[in-house]
């Protein structure tokens, strides 16, 4: 990676290699589903144009120029706008307009796994073979698309019609699971039954918050370091005092790494710290006390070090760590049992990750969910007197106890996931890193 | 006995049961902690760090037992 900047050719790339394969894809379509040839390609288009405005939008940002406001609403407007205008045409179907959005983003991650085993980008001039590899893989797609389209006719209207069911079944198990405190949305929804929007934004309101909680971390950062100065103000310096703590108490533990891998365990950090602490705001919510968002972020955690255990380690050195590096007779034969143990527990750990963030913040919302319940019921059944003292205190009690759930909690995925990482770090004593660094 | 009524026994008696061992490791972790820091203040931050992701490791098995529940939750019926 020491060749000034590989990443914008990858790009490049990458997007040429996604439309050679999206082509083909809709060629072998084109015969029998129009339309679908048709979403693929609009999916294809789509994708490169976001990839163009991130490209654009990233290097306005990074070089301090003007009209970055003009390229993320020109990026808004243009590539959201074209998926849903696409999505509300009722010709087009889903899946390919989803699989032609698809195609540059895993033609990237192919890259990037060659990127991680070591290849470096010269290899990546070499083009025959790629490109041979490519038509195979087109080739054998585009058989089983014309065997799947021959005899799946049936087949598709059943699993249609069993989407369609699960779809109707959806709403009323949700109407079981434990209830929530109404946030604004839900209230908006309520008022305004009717509005498309509004209903579409209450039926998503996870990604909302979410979205409301990393605008308000971007904000502040921008806040804080608009004009950085030697000498901070209170303002930059309570930032700067954050995230040097983190780092520290990452550092710690990586030792001489932390420089390389602090911006995405920082980010992560005050990720879900901003989210955490949302929730307490009332009227609104924690996006972490639904298993999708934290399970989002555990998987990205868990690529991230696999990619760099990969990296660091080479090919080799990852199975060896994978069978729990045995350099001897006995370790040799317990390999059988060691290799599928060491995978389970690298796969057991997005699961653990998730499943402990998302408990925690759903557990305490539920617990001041009862407590505010029991006060309603109270106040419905005139016990003023018992209700408004002793459950405003107990609530407000436990908004503290909230308070430090979502600081330790948010501390706990950063840490853990410095954690993985350093177990997938060369260490300090085999100091492979010099050797590393000469060439 | 029903489906229901067992499922509706066992949940809260396995979310107990988590909490129990959980509780004890928890314990003992902060017992040697807070004896480390007693001896030797100044390691303070390092031990804390270790602590505190011990205590994730600990504490997550409740959070399993209380997931499940939440899975199950609605089929007691």
């Amino acid at each position: 990676m020491d060749q000034a900047r590989p990443g914008r050719d990858v790009l490049d790339r990458s997007l040429r290699t996604s439309w050679i394969v999206a082509g083909a894809l809709a060629l072998t379509l084109a015969s029998t589903q129009p339309y679908d040839a048709l979403a693929l390609l609009a999916g294809e288009v789509i994708s490169t144009l976001h990839f163009i405005f991130l490209r654009k939008i990233v290097k306005l940002f990074t070089e301090k120029r003007g009209g970055l406001a003009l390229a993320i609403i020109g990026k808004v407007l243009v590539v959201y706008g074209g998926l849903f205008a696409l999505m509300t045409w009722d010709k087009i179907r889903y899946a390919p307009l989803c699989a032609g959005f698809a195609i540059p983003f895993a033609v990237l991650f192919l890259k990037s796994m060659q990127l991680a085993f070591g290849a470096g980008p010269a290899s990546l001039t070499r083009r025959a073979k790629g490109a041979m590899l490519i038509l195979a893989v087109v080739g054998a797609s585009a058989l089983a698309t014309t065997a799947h389209a021959q005899t799946s006719g049936p087949a598709q209207k059943e699993h249609s019609a069993a989407q369609a069911a699960s779809a109707q079944a959806a709403p009323a198990a949700s109407h079981e699971a434990a209830t929530e405190l109404p946030n604004w949305l839900v209230l908006l929804h309520d008022f305004n039954p009717g509005n498309a929007v509004i209903g579409w934004l209450e039926k998503n309101q996870i990604i909302v918050f979410a979205w409301i909680a990393g605008l308000l971390f971007l904000f502040v950062s921008w806040l804080a370091m608009r004009k950085p100065k030697m000498v901070p103000g209170p303002f930059q310096n309570a930032v700067e005092w954050m995230v040097e703590s983190l780092e520290d108490v990452a550092g710690g533990l990586l030792g001489s790494h932390i420089e390389r891998h602090f911006p995405i365990i920082g980010a992560l950090f005050f990720y879900i710290l901003t989210i955490n602490l949302l929730g307490i705001i009332p009227g609104m919510k924690s996006a972490t006390s639904s298993l999708d968002l934290t399970l989002a972020l555990a998987l990205i955690t868990f690529l991230y070090v696999q990619f760099w255990g990969i990296r660091n380690l080479g090919i080799v050195g990852y199975l060896d760590h994978l069978a729990g590096s045995p350099r001897d007779a006995i370790g040799w034969m317990m390999l059988p049992v060691m290799l599928p143990v060491h995978i389970l527990g690298e796969l057991a750990k997005p699961v653990s990750l998730s499943c402990r963030l998302f408990g925690n913040i759903f557990g305490e919302d539920t617990l001041i969910v009862v407590f505010v319940s029991a006060t309603a019921l109270c106040l419905k059944a005139g016990l003023t007197a018992l209700a408004v003292p002793p459950m405003a205190g107990i609530t407000a009690l436990f908004m503290m106890l909230q308070t430090l759930t979502s600081i330790v909690q948010a501390l706990i995925f950063s840490l853990l996931a410095t954690v993985y990482l350093y177990m997938m770090l060369p260490h300090e004593e085999h100091a492979p890193e010099e050797a590393h660094a000469s060439h | 006995m029903l489906f229901p009524a067992a499922l509706g026994l066992g949940l809260p008696l396995g979310i107990g049961f988590a909490a129990i061992g959980s509780g004890i490791g928890i314990g003992l972790l902060g017992k040697g902690a807070m004896e480390a820091m007693g001896r030797q203040p100044e390691i303070l931050p390092k031990l804390q760090v270790a602590m505190i992701i011990g205590f994730g490791f600990a504490e997550a098995l409740t959070i399993y037992a209380f997931v499940t529940m939440f899975f199950l939750q609605g089929r007691i019926g």
